[in-house]
């Protein structure tokens, strides 16, 4: 349906490769897709990090790397995750689903979205490169607490880290001030703030909290590289600099960080109950509030990553991590109150969705043992911590970007994923999960603390290590099916067709894929659910 | 419109049956192979086994870890099962051409999920400041230790009313290392460091503070049962952070006044002769560098002494070599050097057999002595 050409075509404008194409778009969809591909490269890369990680946990003794390599392995582990899989994948739906859902053309400014996706593979490319220089990669943890990850004690790959992490800071603070002119300025007649999809609000918060912490952490990064470099203290106590300075500004925006890695996800999900239950998201307004209200409360939390330093006030802080609990359980009512009484269709994008809640569920209790301070003096630095952020990241963000992927792929290319090893792929993964992390929370308290390469034999800890790590491979095998679906879909997947799961917003009343620029005409937009109110003859149809 | 025909679509309850029966019967399989029981698995959720801290401190912590527990495991079994429970009860069925009621939400419910978690978290605050208050109470002590973290070993200072150092306790673990306390006196720690951020963390004592460099955390408690507890650094130091390892022996007060009389006779007198005289029978070459010893297999000749010439590389990290026979005795202990030097080490004789020696300090390193 829905094509759009150029005509007549000028005659100096000559065809290129497609390769040419992908690597000079500015078209959003285009852009969005390389996000996809670029952070599922480094995803691989960290998870085969995590395996040589759990393969090394699995017996008492050192069997497979040095110490040093170990400390480089979860560091990168980490960096690869956080930075360069999880909030990027997320910026990649931003990306190609948020212009759609807004009936906008293309993002503001193409051209800056085009350098935010390239800064990440130089970013990517530069950290990672600290496994090839002489005394190897980061290995201070992704935190890299000075004095640890100073000249002293830490080598190049340090500085590697450094710098990659500055660019891709910079890659999203470009693209936060992207979706924020986007979203305010290039909305579609009749998509009002309050008709804008749930995705669309949770990129919009987001980006509102790139926008305030991530020049944060790049003044911590500058300063850090200052005193590795040039002779600089600001971390250094022995010449009145301040160890734990570092770490205030580091949580000021790694706090806010955990959110910019899960509200995404939570949009994701708040697009696929709806659909899969033939229902509308129950308390949409509470849930944009819940959404504002986690973004600010976000920013009053940092220092309970820092109550064992002696060094913050902690009822405040204690009280205002045991609040951002409340928004949290009010999106999870919502969630539920969307399924109820529903009429569920369980596809694969419901299954992951469905996954999310159940696993996040439990990644949010077990926060709030963390929250009540005593507790949190036993279990801070433990496995517990392990498993708790594993809960709330894997759990709840990787989980919401399969249910995205499943859920937007016949969008993307046309074509849908093969239903049955999706399901294969969600029954592995889930099951992998939970082995690989629920068995960290009784390490934590048993007393195993985290990033330590090694454990004596009589400590009680092999056999939950081992369950572990047969619990990572089990994650990793379950990756199998999934890629293989994707090979075999993209040729010969079942044509999609427009609007395959009878969804609502505006990206499914456009071709798939859609055509440059998206839209030939755009249904009349009277609620949130413009496409389900074409389909059942509220509006006039497109 | 009319909505295109659907088929059956209830393929959900059967993967969520097929995970749960998959879950559980790896689980209990699992467990019923690694030996678990029942009351072990249940123990495993409660800190150090549930076997309960050892301070004053640690009841209130285990107090409160217990009511956060409870609570955290009722709001998951009710979120849980709603979630199941529409999993199973709400799929799609073939009769369903209509569409459900499309319910937009509802302010009253709302509100109500909104002051429940609101009044149950304000709950958990409370407590926990009340425990908090008890946990960092201060107290004054007899007894106060400076406990320094280096990479990568604990010493612990013993120091007297106005804060100079008594001794220094260079061993961090073994029957004469250790950080010794009496049990029901207050403890006062002082905590020390001048490279980078460790922290002190003994598993029993439900507690851990950081060690930050140019900042002195300090902290109290009383051990209130006699014994040895595992304590270890907690915050990430370097390559050898896993070997920081240190423990925390426990004993009667007039024990503790004993030991702290002689440990501060012992640091008063002159030093022994060098120990690093002459070797002795036939000499076995030994090294550390990096927290590891330079072999982890030496022979030595059997019922005769023989010399163990040990090399320390390690720049300013102590280690020694102590022989421990089967039954896990020690059957001789090195004095400790600090790198980088050497030292002979002259050895008893020894009855033939297999022995392992190890660094006191750092307990992970370790090897075979064949004594034939």
């Amino acid at each position: 349906m829905a094509s759009t050409t150029l005509n007549p075509t000028a005659p100096a404008y000559r065809s290129r490769s497609t390769l040419y194409e992908w690597l000079t778009t500015t078209d959003h969809k285009k852009i969005g897709i390389m996000y996809l591909v670029n952070s599922f490269v480094f995803f691989v890369a960290g998870g085969i990090l995590a395996l040589v990680v759990r393969t090394e946990l699995a017996q008492p003794g050192l069997q497979v790397v040095s110490e040093e390599f170990y400390n480089q392995a979860f560091t990168m582990h980490a960096s690869f995750m956080l930075f360069l899989f999880i909030i990027p994948i997320l910026a990649g739906f931003g990306n190609y689903v948020v212009p759609l859902q807004i009936g906008a053309p293309d993002m503001a400014f193409p051209r800056i979205n085009a350098l935010s996706l390239w800064l990440l593979p130089l970013g990517g490319l530069l950290m990672g490169s600290g496994f090839f220089v002489s005394g190897g990669s980061a290995a201070s943890g992704w935190t890299e607490y000075p004095p640890l990850s100073g000249a002293k004690f830490s080598g190049t790959g340090t500085d590697l880290w450094i710098v990659g992490l500055t660019l891709i800071g910079t890659s999203s603070i470009l693209g936060a001030v992207n979706f924020l002119v986007t979203i305010f300025k290039m909305r579609a007649p009749g998509v009002t703030l309050f008709r804008m999809s749930i995705l669309t609000w949770t990129v919009l918060v987001t980006s509102v909290l790139v926008l305030m912490a991530t020049p944060v952490l790049t003044s911590a990064l500058i300063m850090l590289f200052i005193d590795r470099n040039y002779g600089g203290h600001f971390f250094d106590p022995n010449n009145g600099g301040n160890a734990v300075l570092y770490q205030n500004i580091f949580w000021f925006y790694s706090h806010p960080a955990v959110y910019i890695m899960v509200l995404p996800a939570m949009g994701i999900i708040s697009e696929v109950l709806p659909v899969f239950s033939r229902k509308p998201l129950f308390g949409y307004k509470a849930f944009v509030f819940a959404t504002v209200g986690i973004g600010a409360l976000g920013f009053s939390v940092w220092a309970h990553h820092m109550f064992t330093t002696g060094a913050v006030f902690l009822p405040f802080f204690s009280l205002m991590t045991f609040l951002i609990a409340v928004p949290t359980g009010v999106k999870m009512f919502n969630w539920i109150a969307t399924l109820w009484r529903g009429q569920l269709v369980f596809k694969t994008p419901l299954l992951f969705a469905m996954g999310f809640l159940s696993l996040f569920l439990i990644g949010g209790l077990n926060g709030a043992f963390s929250a009540a301070v005593p507790v949190d003096f036993a279990l801070h630095d433990t496995y517990w911590v392990v498993a708790h952020l594993h809960y709330v990241l894997f759990g709840g963000s990787v989980f919401g970007v399969f249910a995205g992927i499943y859920y937007w792929f016949p969008k993307m290319t046309g074509r849908m994923l093969g239903e049955g090893l999706g399901k294969v792929q969600f029954v592995l993964l889930f099951i992998g999960m939970n082995m690989t992390f629920f068995p960290m929370h009784q390490l934590g308290l048993a007393g195993m603390p985290r990033r330590i390469a090694d454990y004596a034999a009589t400590s009680g800890w092999t056999e939950l290590n081992l369950l572990a790590t047969v619990g990572g491979f089990v994650i990793a095998i379950s990756m199998l099916p999934f890629f293989w679906n994707v090979l075999v879909s993209l040729r010969n997947g079942k044509v999609a067709g427009d609007d395959p799961w009878e969804a609502n917003t505006l990206e499914w009343a456009t071709s798939s894929p859609p055509p440059p620029y998206n839209f030939d005409h755009l249904p009349e937009v009277r609620s949130e659910r413009p496409v389900f109110d074409a389909r059942h003859g509220r509006t006039a149809a497109h | 419109m009319s909505m295109p025909p659907r088929s059956r679509t209830g393929s959900g309850p059967l993967v969520a049956g097929l995970i749960i029966a998959a879950v559980v019967a790896v689980s209990v399989l699992l467990l019923a192979a690694s030996g678990a029981t029942p009351t072990g698995v249940w123990n495993s959720f409660f800190p150090v086994h549930n076997e309960g801290g050892v301070t004053d401190r640690s009841t209130s912590v285990q107090n409160l870890y217990d009511i956060v527990f409870y609570i955290a495991v009722v709001i998951f079994l009710i979120v849980e099962g709603l979630i199941v429970w529409s999993a199973f009860r709400y799929r799609r069925k073939p009769g369903d051409t209509e569409l459900p009621p499309q319910t937009h939400g509802n302010n009253l419910v709302e509100v109500i999920w909104t002051v429940i978690p609101t009044a149950i978290v304000l709950f958990l605050f409370v407590l926990s400041w009340q425990t908090l208050n008890t946990v960092e109470a201060k107290v004054p002590s007899d007894v106060h230790v400076r406990a320094v973290a280096a990479r990568f070993q604990w010493s612990f200072d013993y120091l007297d009313a106005d804060g100079k150092t008594l001794f220094t306790q260079a061993l961090p673990v073994g029957d004469t290392g250790g950080m010794v306390v009496p049990v029901g006196e207050p403890v006062l720690v002082d905590l020390r460091s001048d490279d980078v951020i460790h922290a002190f963390y003994v598993p029993k004592f439900l507690f851990k503070r950081d060690v930050v460099p140019g900042k002195t955390n300090t902290f109290n408690f009383t051990v209130e049962e006699p014994g040895t507890y595992r304590g270890q650094c907690a915050e990430l130091c370097g390559a050898f952070h896993g070997s920081m390892l240190f423990e925390v022996h426990a004993v009667s007060k007039g024990d503790f006044d004993t030991w702290l009389a002689d440990q501060v006779a012992k640091a008063n007198a002159t030093p022994p002769p060098s120990p690093s005289g002459a070797a002795a029978g036939p000499v076995v070459e030994l090294g550390a560098l990096n927290v590891a010893f330079s072999t982890n297999a030496l022979t030595a000749p059997a019922n005769a002494p023989f010399t163990i010439h040990f090399k320390n590389d390690d720049d300013k990290v102590p280690h020694n070599v102590e022989i421990k026979d089967a039954s896990g005795g020690a059957a001789f202990v090195g004095d400790t050097i600090t790198g980088v030097a050497e030292i002979n080490y002259n050895v008893p004789p020894l009855k033939p057999g297999a022995y392992t020696f190890v660094c006191t300090v750092h307990p992970n390193m370790t090897g075979t002595l064949t004594v034939q």
